[in-house]
């Protein structure tokens, strides 16, 4: 029996190697538009913050102006009430009570009320 | 309040008290946020020294300044009165358009960019009060004139354009003043 034998001419070639083209840009140049992207971003942003400080800085001062004002106004309502409240204490005890051995002034922190008091008046409260 | 009667009784629990005749008597501001926020630099501007004053005799007071610097608060009062009657007298349209964008915008000073242009330059012209904004560096154009407001709604709308050209020669001449220093 005869031995089998290759085809006359040989086999064909074995088909091994891959064919992959490679697709798109090279590496180097998404690493570079990568950063770009990046780079504005961050110059988007340190424009934003930087516009943001004089913001900040710009409604600091307008109430920095305006403090002094305010606290005038509070400062004179809490005086007023002061002399009311030791007008009111030497009417009923007959002599102003010092609570406190200093004298600063001091905001009260307890306030007496009347025992009786109506429902409008409770709304009222503080 | 400093007309009513005393009352501290069973039906109303706010102590009306007037204040005693020995102190000179002022008339409040009453004035709401909205027109102070809107006024408050030319306020800084005219009473820097009456502000500055109550501040430091508060200070100094050591804690006796509620009572001690009445006289300094009221001081304090009636200049920034004076600045809104001026205010109201020569910029009133000006002014409500200002305050009114503000009452509208969440107090937001960057969203009334225009309104505010338009308030500034009339309070220069008239009472010769201008905004500045101390600290703020100096090779920027300051926030208020910059016709675009990069945090607002619309934030290429600001200025009209001749507000805008303004604006562009109020920078160039800050600029230009800074050099010669």
């Amino acid at each position: 029996m005869p031995q089998d034998m290759p085809p006359t001419g040989g086999y064909a070639q074995v088909q091994y190697k891959r064919n992959l083209p490679a697709r798109g840009f090279r590496p180097w140049v998404y690493a570079v538009g990568l950063h770009a992207i990046m780079a504005y971003g961050f110059y988007t942003h340190w424009v934003g913050v930087r516009e943001q400080r004089e913001l900040t800085r710009e409604k600091m001062w307008s109430r920095l102006y305006l403090l002094p004002l305010l606290q005038a106004e509070e400062d004179r309502d809490q005086v007023r009430r002061h002399f009311a409240e030791n007008a009111r204490q030497k009417e009923l005890l007959g002599a102003e009570e010092k609570v406190y051995n200093s004298d600063r002034f001091i905001r009260p922190t307890v306030v007496y009320t009347p025992s009786e008091v109506t429902p409008e008046a409770k709304k009222s409260w503080f | 309040m400093a007309q009513r009667d005393a009352r501290f009784n069973q039906h109303v629990l706010v102590d009306t008290t007037p204040m005693p005749d020995h102190i000179p008597k002022v008339e409040e501001i009453g004035t709401s946020s909205a027109p102070l926020l809107s006024a408050s630099y030319f306020i800084g501007a005219r009473c820097k020294a009456f502000n500055d004053d109550f501040m430091q005799c508060k200070q100094e007071a050591n804690g006796r300044g509620e009572i001690d610097c009445l006289k300094e608060g009221r001081k304090v009062t009636r200049c920034a009165s004076s600045v809104i009657k001026d205010i109201n007298t020569h910029c009133l349209a000006q002014f409500k358009a200002h305050w009114e964008c503000l009452e509208n915008n969440n107090h937001n000073l960057f969203e009334c960019r225009s309104p505010e242009f338009s308030l500034n330059k009339c309070v220069f012209q008239n009472l010769g009060l201008q905004k500045t904004i101390p600290g703020a560096p100096e090779d920027q154009v300051p926030v208020h004139l910059r016709p675009r407001q990069k945090y607002s709604v619309n934030a290429w709308n600001q200025f009209d354009l001749e507000q805008r050209k303004e604006a562009r020669e109020a920078g160039a001449s800050l600029f230009k003043q800074q050099e010669q220093k």
